[in-house]
């Protein structure tokens, strides 16, 4: 048995063992290609007895960061006694406030009560006193990440064989969150007896240990759609094992229950008023209320706008360009934190392209004058990055009109976009009509919703009454399918390039 | 010929309306249907297939591209038909079953319509023992297999499965591409070729035909 020493804490491990493994026991690794030595992003510094570098390492690493010990966690296996420095994230800044509609207080706990949003990416939570008091807040990032940034990698994981592992810790982080608000509000964790957790259908399954194979092949049919009631403890929750917990009920396998929470946040149904809703994250999930129902759709955005899928793409944390502006046609990027830019996250790149239209340094095609585009050096965009913000924008853009089509109205006819999740109140609406990831005519009726997957399962924790309406609606939402669908790709070809490069057509 | 020379700039442009007239205009003026497909068309979308491969243009351009290239050969096909013209190969495409992405398969069976030849487009979600019997009655020279979940790309060895159990294994090759397909999970399932891109996969496809016509 050999020893890997982790910023000082020692690991048993036979050799032979993948570090990534022993690291995921630790926490704190993000592998966002889940071990494929595909993006580079799961660096550390190690030393002692570990494999040779791989070809991925010496593809993604220079000669200096080999010489100084910098590896990619995913590809190095233990061999004997080592030691491996793993640099804590740095501080995200994890959107918790959110726009919340107006409730009546029947809550649905005694003394304390939690609400908490599983993200694929982040978590978050707040805490209420019984006189619906927010006695305090706290968020984290989701340590699935160790299994890969995206959803699938996870499901992959979980019919490998890991669910439990996967299942325990992201348990142990929910855990950690209740017991830090508890503490922040000086009660006892114990006091919490109701909670409400939701979260996309993926990472409930997930979170419940429930089989995810449904969830992994078409026709996507989730067995468990969840609106159901257990027992903290038996969500293997120790903080407040006798709280009953609230599931929000899932629309589908792909919209979850985090939209159906947000459409409650944002107040988006029930109105006459035609009102739509978009969550862009990995995926980006759309509804449209309109004529008194609610039609949902999915379209894969891929990591554009997460971080995972850019050269230099981070999450909205310490170092990450998260505004650009243009004066006297120069770039002025603006970083999170007192801290030399690192990187580039999802509001960042959307203000980047726009900036880089107007320069002209980008053109209506897409092509780059020069690759890669320096925004805040070394934060950059490569014209491969620029490729896949491209395929995601069109994607999202592709997926409100279809909505719009299928229901047989267009931009004039909506009252309001709600823009939920990823970019929290970071977005700058007229920039994402520049780059086209919101159709043009949708701009001037942005309103930017913060965290309202976890504002809508405070709602729900608030207002028992209101978990009948939010089931009711999730039940009778209509999902449309966008694969192999023709509108769709009509609009996803025509929403690919900037400005107005598709004229001609 | 500038005539044909003019089709092939705007459909690397993707002005789909443009090509379409200059293609009426060609036939109208007497230019042979397979030599407008060939010296208009299919030059254009070889220029488009080389840049891409080059990373100096992406999917946008191909797509727009190919739109255009459609319009076009929508006019030269009832007169192609009627000179007796023959595709230079047929292949069938479709996203294995399990699976609903199509961008990818649909920009492959692109790129393949640009090279001259006939693709049988089987869509999406499509179970292994459908390949097999398309490939067997449209006498089709290559299979073509896309996925892009890793929780689905085991399907393609499924496929690969049914046609050595069809004993097409000789005459009909079997190709796989995909976002998490790589030449290791190629060699893995026994499939004749993997191709990182879409241009490689027409390249490919186009060669496999040459082989074994």
């Amino acid at each position: 048995m050999a020893t890997v020493t982790v910023n000082g804490q020692p690991f048993p491990a036979e050799p032979g063992t993948p570090l990534h493994q022993v690291l995921r026991r630790r926490g704190g690794l993000e592998m966002p290609c889940a071990g494929q030595g595909r993006c580079g992003k799961c660096r550390i510094t190690a030393s002692g007895a570990l494999s040779a570098p791989s070809s991925a390492e010496r593809a993604h690493l220079t000669r200096e960061e080999l010489a100084r010990g910098v590896r990619l966690a995913c590809c190095v296996r233990v061999e004997g006694d080592c030691r491996v420095t793993l640099s804590d994230s740095a501080r995200s800044q994890i959107c918790l406030s959110g726009v919340m509609d107006a409730v009546s207080l029947r809550p649905r706990f005694h003394a304390c009560g939690a609400a908490v949003d599983i993200g694929t990416t982040t978590l978050a939570a707040s805490l209420y006193g019984a006189d619906g008091t927010l006695l305090a807040q706290a968020s984290a990032a989701n340590p699935q990440a160790a299994w890969g940034a995206d959803v699938i990698s996870r499901i992959e994981a979980a019919l490998r064989g890991e669910g439990g592992a996967l299942a325990a810790c992201v348990r142990g982080a929910v855990d950690a969150l209740l017991n830090q608000m508890a503490e922040q509000a000086r009660i006892a964790p114990g006091e919490i007896d109701g909670l409400v957790i939701t979260g996309n259908t993926a990472m409930l399954h997930l979170f419940t240990e429930t089989s995810p194979e449904p969830l992994s092949h078409a026709p996507f049919e989730a067995a468990r759609l969840f609106g159901e009631t257990c027992s903290a403890g038996s969500l293997g929750l120790s903080a407040c094992p006798e709280g009953s917990v609230y599931l929000p009920r899932c629309v589908s396998a792909f919209v979850g229950a985090d939209i159906t929470t947000a459409l409650l946040a944002g107040g988006i149904c029930g109105k006459d008023e035609t009102r739509l809703l978009v969550d862009v994250g990995t995926n980006g999930e759309m509804a449209l209320w309109h004529g008194g129902a609610l039609c949902c759709c999915s379209t894969a955005a891929g990591p554009a706008f997460e971080g995972a899928g850019l050269s230099m793409g981070m999450h909205g944390q310490e170092g990450a360009v998260d505004h650009v502006s243009v004066r006297d046609g120069v770039l002025l990027p603006h970083v999170i934190g007192d801290v030399p830019p690192r990187g580039i996250c999802g509001s960042g790149v959307i203000d980047a392209l726009a900036c880089l239209l107007e320069t002209g340094e980008l053109d209506e095609t897409g092509l780059l004058e020069t690759s890669p585009a320096l925004i805040a050096p070394p934060a950059a965009l490569t014209q491969k990055d620029v490729r896949m913000v491209q395929l995601a924008k069109s994607a999202i853009s592709a997926g409100l009109r279809t909505l719009l089509h299928t229901a047989g109205i267009s931009c004039p006819d909506v009252a309001e976009l709600a823009v939920a999740g990823g970019f929290g109140s970071c977005l700058n609406a007229e920039n994402a009509g520049h780059i086209g990831l919101i159709p043009e005519g949708l701009v001037s009726k942005v309103r930017v919703l913060g965290n309202a997957a976890l504002s809508g399962a405070s709602m729900l924790l608030l207002d028992e009454e209101l978990a009948g309406t939010c089931e009711h609606l999730a039940r009778r939402a209509r999902t449309l399918e966008l694969s192999a669908n023709p509108v769709f790709a009509e609009y996803y070809t025509e929403g690919m390039f900037f400005g107005h490069g598709t004229d001609g057509l | 010929m500038e005539l044909l020379n003019q089709i092939s700039q705007n459909l690397q442009a993707g002005k789909a309306k443009i090509v379409k007239g200059l293609v009426q205009q060609a036939i109208d003026e007497g230019i042979p249907a397979q030599q407008i497909l060939e010296e208009g068309l299919l030059s254009g979308m070889s220029v488009i297939g080389e840049k891409f491969k080059n990373n100096e243009i992406f999917v946008p351009e191909v797509l727009v591209a190919a739109r255009a290239m459609n319009m076009g050969a929508g006019l030269l096909k009832p007169l192609l038909a009627q000179d007796g013209v023959r595709a230079s190969g047929k292949v069938c495409i479709g996203t294995v079953k399990g699976d609903l992405h199509d961008i990818g398969k649909n920009l492959v069976k692109m790129m393949m319509e640009g090279k001259g030849l006939e693709v049988v487009d089987l869509g999406v979600d499509v179970a292994p023992e459908t390949f097999v019997k398309t490939a067997e009655e449209q006498g089709c020279t290559v299979i073509c297999c896309s996925a892009l979940l890793t929780t689905t790309m085991g399907v393609m060895g499924d496929v690969v499965k049914a046609a050595g159990e069809a004993g097409i294994r000789g005459r009909v090759k079997i190709m796989v591409g995909g976002a998490p397909v790589t030449q290791a999970f190629c060699d893995q399932i026994g499939a004749d070729v993997y191709t990182a891109d879409a241009a490689s996969a027409a390249d490919a496809a186009a060669e496999l035909c040459r082989a074994t016509a």
